[in-house]
């Protein structure tokens, strides 16, 4: 490729980085001022069918622009690197403002909001940017596309592949739909919740039969009891609590020598049960330095059971407790009703959602206050048609992302040695 | 309790690499040295290997959940990087900046270390998280040789007035490790999908792990279009690899991440 080097006028053939600069200046007031004057872009207003129309015109301007008018000085360069590196360069700098501004959150201040700031995506300048950022890389697809070489496989699952994404993504984005389902055991529900708490009816219905909560061991730490923190030299100390494990924390050696996993208080001492509110609980030695030791039962408590400290009062007005365990797994068990007639049992766990009805339902929450306990459970509804479109072009730049790994050249002998 | 003592091999580790590159320093002088200074160095390499894999078995989890679990692979893999380049295209300066920035990484981890936890939150346990995290540190070490590469070109065109440099290496690396950005963030988006509902939602850690490909991305069109302007290029190089360093740790401490799904300590 040959460097430029004469000074030339601009908007004259061919065009280069400065017609880019001054398109991106230009297309950055032109939504900014439109942002201003009438706010971001509603998705709602894109919903099916309008999105694949508007897929359809757009896709079919790029490649019969190309095809027809390639000659023409805009639509050659709009298929060049120039116009390739600046809508880059455009997208870079709106998303950076993005990666500072905390989005969807109504704490903004006024005029962050008012430029589109947080909720950058729904922003005009931001779709302006990818307008034009598609655009180029449309144009560059169907360049390398018409006519068609063997070695530009590669190149087309890369540059295709994103135009997909990218096209499929921000299109589909207004038939996405995410609602909540509120299940209490023993409760058929048929509607679910949008993200504003309007109710709406779904085809299907989920009927919760017990929410179900696996846990890991609790780990042993010092605290302060009267602030309830944890003293931040012994976090490296702290270890997981089960029958035999021993170790030192805070000068301490520290024996475990009972561990219910679930237990109720019985007098002055925790025996396992299996009931409601049942918390986990053990009996721990501490010998301080000196051969000094003291012993009881600590418990992190649940939220029918207070929890138990052991004082170490020897030297420091500190305690031994038990940290509340945290979730290894969590899934509902649940009745799924379909609008045909179908009634299966299925179980709804995090990572493992559940297809019914075109709808996927996940695992979304629970009554945080019972814990393992938990007598309800939240579900996400999900329901994205333009799922397998996006997909197909994710698993394309899959393909081709293999592709780059194998454009590194022989190399050149330099003075790497020197240094 | 943990049955062995983390700090040891990572100590270990350190003096490998430091005799190692002391002896590449003088390798010319006796085969002896020559090959001392390939087994140290590699040796290194394998005490860490050795200590990610006894972890591994230890935690019943891919120790690869905090911060410092995620130093401990880079500083796997970063000398691995250094150590291939090495004889594959002979730039014996890769050794010294991978060895080096190996050590600072393990370095952090010796000044925090780390309570060693078995407990994995139920998103993180996925058939995704291992090639994820993987795929990812493996760029991030492969970028950071091509960002060494950079600063090296930078350097060359100002202290030594000199062109004669290629930013050649720059170039491949740069291939290499943003075609493994790229499938470290197609497997996130397969995975978000199925953990958290949709591959894309704009969390905070995405908004900047897109910064950064977009960054890598740019310097190839660049590259390609314009290969004579090695300057521009090698500080979009440079810039590209602060943008992935805001994104592997700075974005806990942004105001933005309140929300995020990706905080981790």
């Amino acid at each position: 490729m040959k460097q430029e080097k004469r000074k030339k006028p601009i908007w004259v053939k061919p065009w280069g980085y400065t017609e880019g600069w001054l398109i991106v200046l230009g297309l950055f007031i032109t939504g900014l001022a439109l942002q201003l004057a009438t706010g971001g872009l509603d998705r709602s207003a894109l919903a099916w069918p309008v999105n694949l129309v508007v897929g359809i015109i757009f896709t079919l301007i790029i490649v019969l622009g190309w095809v027809f008018l390639k000659r023409k000085t805009p639509v050659a360069w709009l298929g060049s690197i120039p116009a390739a590196v600046t809508s880059i360069a455009m997208i870079t700098f709106l998303v950076l403002l993005m990666g500072f501004t905390l989005q969807e959150d109504a704490q903004n201040p006024v005029w962050v909001q008012k430029l589109g700031l947080s909720n950058m995506v729904s922003s005009w300048p931001f779709i302006f940017g990818i307008i034009f950022f598609l655009t180029s890389l449309g144009m560059a697809t169907v360049k390398r596309l018409i006519p068609f070489k063997g070695r530009n496989i590669g190149f087309f699952l890369n540059h295709a592949g994103l135009y997909i994404i990218i096209i499929g993504g921000m299109l589909g984005s207004a038939d996405l739909k995410r609602y909540t389902m509120h299940l209490h055991e023993g409760e058929i529900v048929w509607y679910a919740n949008d993200r504003h708490g309007h109710q709406v009816q779904m085809p299907l219905a989920l009927e919760l039969i017990s929410f179900n909560m696996e846990e890991y061991n609790p780990k042993i730490a010092v605290i302060d009891p009267h602030s309830g923190r944890i003293i931040p030299e012994t976090i490296s100390e702290m270890f997981e609590i089960d029958k035999g494990n021993r170790g030192t924390i805070f000068g301490y050696d520290v024996e475990i020598l009972e561990f219910h996993k679930l237990s109720g208080k019985i007098g002055d001492r925790y025996e396992p049960v299996n009931d409601f509110g049942a918390a986990p609980a053990a009996y721990v030695r501490a010998t301080c330095e000196e051969g000094e030791s003291t012993e009881g039962w600590i418990s992190s408590g649940s939220f029918m059971m207070p929890h138990s400290l052991v004082d170490l009062n020897h030297v420091y007005d500190f305690s031994l407790a038990m940290t509340i365990p945290q979730a290894s797994h969590y899934s509902s068990d649940v009745v799924l009703y379909t609008e045909s007639g179908d009634v299966e049992e299925v179980r709804i766990e995090v990572n493992h959602p559940v297809s019914a009805e075109g709808w996927k339902l996940y695992q979304y929450s629970y009554d945080d206050r019972f814990g393992r306990w938990s007598p309800s459970t939240v579900i996400e509804a999900i329901r994205d048609p333009w799922l397998p479109f996006v997909y197909s072009g994710i698993y394309m730049v899959l393909i081709g992302s293999v592709y780059l790994m194998t454009l590194g050249k022989a190399p050149v002998k330099e003075n790497g040695e020197q240094s | 309790m943990m049955p062995f003592d983390p700090t040891l091999f990572t100590i270990s580790a350190i003096v490998c690499w430091l005799i190692g590159m002391t002896l590449f320093l003088f390798q010319d002088k006796l085969t002896v040295i020559k090959i001392s200074a390939h087994g140290f160095f590699l040796a290194g390499v394998v005490v860490l290997t050795v200590l990610a894999v006894m972890l591994w078995q230890e935690l019943g989890r891919a120790p690869m959940r905090t911060l410092g679990e995620t130093r401990l692979w880079y500083a796997l893999f970063l000398p691995l990087t250094g150590y291939a380049t090495y004889i594959r295209w002979n730039y014996k300066w890769i050794i010294y900046y991978s060895g080096v920035m190996a050590i600072v990484f393990l370095g952090v981890n010796l000044a925090y270390p780390d309570n060693y936890d078995r407990a994995l939150m139920p998103a993180l346990q996925s058939v995704w998280f291992v090639p994820h995290v993987i795929v990812y540190i493996f760029a991030y070490a492969i970028l950071a040789v091509s960002a060494l590469a950079a600063i090296k070109g930078l350097y060359v065109n100002y202290f030594q007035k000199s062109r004669d440099w290629s930013p050649q290496l720059a170039d491949n690396l740069v291939y290499l490790g943003l075609g493994f950005l790229t499938l470290g963030l197609l497997f996130g988006a397969l995975w978000g999908k199925e953990a958290w509902g949709h591959y894309w939602t704009w969390d905070p850690k995405e908004t900047w792990a897109f910064l950064t490909w977009i960054g890598y991305l740019a310097y190839v069109h660049f590259r390609h279009h314009q290969p004579k302007k090695v300057v521009v290029a090698m500080w979009v190089l440079a810039l590209a690899f602060v943008v992935l360093l805001i994104c592997w740790f700075g974005v806990n401490y942004l105001p933005s991440a309140a929300n995020s799904v990706h905080t981790y300590s």
